[in-house]
């Protein structure tokens, strides 16, 4: 997973990181990482370009968060206190509704295919071929109840 | 490729023309398949790849609309609340079903003596019986003899495992008294002509790379190359052109390089599915068929059929290991096949469990149905869904109604420039009955298996997998396209082979039917060889 180099990018990056911790924190107990801190941020970016109209979504709503992160005297909203980002992102869904539930979405398809999340879900970091899975054999005594009912075709 | 006449010209390479293609090599005649697919490579299915969930609903998406390979053309959609589901390349849209393979019930083809709706087909249950009977041979078919809801069949090889999903499934129609049975499936659950056994991948629906499944590239086409059958890939065939004697003559198609060419056929079948067919008969046009070819009844590309979907996925307490195993084939159930009055509805439908899906895919799906919320609770919502989920879908027979239909959009094209398919369709009184009965049963049911919710998707969107009626058959040419062996009334030397054909829809997956059908026809054009033309 690459991204742009360049500094706008890379600043917007690390907010959109913040945003991801915001969406998909960790986990309570702790087996499942934050999105952000699974470096999902480069992901999210890099799968913008090629879908239309999310790279704009992710450049106005980060830029607000950074705006609205300056009013508050902060750096930008990665130099904002965790509370505090989450107020912002909170204000951020009343102006820009479409912006959390996108992120959010496109996260997710990153997000769960992390071998880390993999493992802490109990499934394997691998493709379906060509291991495949093991499923025992059926015991199909069940069907005798059936199988009395005789003839149900016309 | 020469532009000499063979003597027979089949026009796609699915599940119908395989089977067709297969059964006439016995004739040793010329026979040339166009395809305007490819061959597949299954080291190259999703499941091969980390990104699999995401490449089902991309490059091996169900709409060509949404997938959009070079191979697909695109499909007016927007006056139908099911959408049409097909896939283009050798095999057809067998590289993307999921392979439940049921026969229709012998109540199916009388459904006007019966229950006084639709028409009877021109034959039978036991006239289809031996071709049923071959196809699951050639196919493979997995499955367990004595289910009550069939006259007698043995399938060639042992059923699906259900799995601790399909199990805890079957437990709840077991406890409502309930017929189920273990699918047919054409999946090889054994070793079975050279194709390995099938490893429980799970993601069926976006092609096999174990080779397990059945679609025909797998099955009936190495077969039939073997005969002597010739295929060509990517040419995408424009009209059937009609000679002065008022047979068709052969093709027009456009080649791999875009160059338009000719090919020219003694007898032209057309294999395209029931949205394919009728959109190139239509595109088909001449002084003696201004309305689109064979089309004297006005019938071709009316009375399309769909098999409405209701989808209810339950939620249980447990982990269910519902990824493994084949996604569409497990259980199905006919309790509420056959017609009873007291319902409401004429006809009826089945069940068919749905396993469960991968990571992404339930993320995906409980943040639509507004389940999985982020923030702080994710998480906890995420475990809650994630392999709990276990799915019924209801199946519903769909009768013919000609404003349901297929013709050609005014404006929209196919990368060639030929006029596309505008789908119009409506879902009748009967078939919404049959939905909200089907979705209500299967909450039962699923709740009988100890599901604590449950929600239901009705009618089911990208379901349009099952195209039937466009061209269908009888012995009347005011009220048919084609006879009872697949021939055009009007055009004595072309046929049609695929799921057109249907004159109702049962309420069972159509490929075996439609391959039964497929093998019926050659059958007859075998014995009839000395006076195929004749009246």
């Amino acid at each position: 997973m690459s991204a742009p180099a360049d500094s706008a990018a890379a600043l917007s990056r690390d907010a959109l990181a913040c945003v991801l911790d915001l969406l998909i924190p960790a986990s309570a107990d702790g087996r499942l990482p934050a999105a952000g801190e699974l470096g999902l941020a480069a992901y999210v970016e890099e799968l913008s370009a090629a879908t239309p109209g999310l790279r704009p979504l992710l450049e106005q709503g980060l830029s607000k968060l950074d705006a609205d992160a300056s009013t508050r005297g902060a750096r930008g909203f990665a130099a904002l206190a965790p509370d505090a980002r989450r107020s912002l992102l909170d204000e951020l869904a009343k102006a820009l509704p479409a912006f959390p539930p996108t992120v959010f979405f496109v996260a997710m398809t990153g997000y769960y295919r992390e071998p880390r999340v993999l493992a802490a879900l109990g499934l394997e970091a691998r493709p379906p071929f060509p291991k495949g899975h093991a499923v025992g054999e059926t015991d199909f005594g069940l069907l005798e109840r059936v199988r009395q009912r005789g003839k149900l075709y016309r | 490729m020469s532009e000499d006449p063979v003597d027979v010209l089949i026009v796609g390479a699915g599940a119908s023309s395989a089977a067709f293609a297969w059964s006439l090599a016995d004739t040793r005649m010329e026979i040339l398949c166009l395809e305007q697919g490819e061959w597949m490579d299954p080291s190259r299915y999703p499941s091969t790849g980390g990104d699999w969930e995401l490449r089902a609903q991309n490059d091996m998406a169900f709409s060509p609309n949404v997938r959009k390979r070079p191979a697909d053309y695109p499909i007016r959609d927007d006056e139908s609340p099911i959408k049409p589901a097909l896939f283009n390349a050798v095999g057809g849209s067998t590289i993307t079903y999921a392979a439940h393979f049921p026969r229709m019930h012998p109540s199916d083809f009388r459904v006007r003596t019966l229950d006084g709706v639709a028409d009877d087909w021109p034959l039978d249950y036991a006239m289809l019986e031996p071709w049923y009977a071959l196809n699951e041979r050639m196919m493979g078919v997995a499955g367990l003899a004595g289910d009550p809801c069939y006259p007698p069949k043995q399938p060639p090889l042992p059923p699906v495992p259900l799995g601790r999903l399909g199990e805890r499934v079957a437990r709840g129609f077991d406890a409502l008294g309930w017929h189920w049975w273990p699918s047919d499936s054409a999946i090889a659950t054994r070793e079975y002509e050279g194709r390995a056994p099938c490893i429980n991948l799970g993601p069926c629906t976006s092609g096999c790379a174990q080779g397990a499944k059945a679609s025909t590239d797998v099955t009936y086409w190495p077969a039939a190359l073997r005969r002597g059958v010739r295929l060509e890939t990517r040419c995408r065939v424009c009209e059937v052109t009609l000679g002065s004697d008022g047979l068709a003559d052969g093709v027009v198609y456009y080649d791999a390089n875009g160059a338009l060419r000719r090919q020219r056929a003694e007898i032209v079948v057309l294999a395209c599915n029931g949205i394919g067919t009728p959109r190139l008969l239509l595109n088909s046009r001449s002084p003696s068929f201004p309305d689109g070819l064979a089309n004297s009844s006005g019938l071709v590309g009316r009375n399309l059929m769909f098999h409405p979907y209701a989808m209810v996925n339950g939620i249980f307490p447990e982990r269910l290991e519902g990824y493994q195993g084949p996604v569409g084939c497990g259980l199905m159930s006919q309790e509420f096949y056959e017609t009873d009055a007291s319902r409401g509805f004429t006809r009826g439908y089945s069940f068919e469990l749905m396993r469960g899906v991968g990571a992404v895919s339930i993320a995906l799906w409980g943040a639509a149905q507004g389940w999985l919320p982020w923030g702080e609770r994710h998480h906890e919502a995420y475990e809650s869904i994630f392999d709990r989920t276990a799915g019924l879908l209801a199946i519903c027979e769909d009768l013919p109604e000609p404003h349901n239909c297929v013709t050609l959009d005014p404006e929209l094209r196919d990368s060639n420039g030929i006029p596309a398919p505008r789908i119009q369709y409506r879902l009748a009184e009967n078939s919404r009955r049959m939905l909200e009965h089907g979705g209500a049963r299967a909450r039962e049911a699923l709740e009988a298996a100890g599901a604590k919710q449950t929600v239901c998707e009705s009618p089911l969107r990208v379901a349009g997998w099952h195209l039937m009626g466009t061209a269908r058959m009888g012995r009347d040419p005011r009220t048919s396209v084609v006879n009872e062996w697949g021939r055009s009334h009007d055009v004595r030397n072309l046929f049609v082979i695929d799921g057109s054909l249907f004159v109702t829809a049962g309420a069972v997956n159509p490929t075996n039917t439609i391959q039964a059908l497929a093998l019926h026809i050659a059958d007859r054009i075998k014995h009839r060889l000395g006076n195929l033309f004749d009246d």
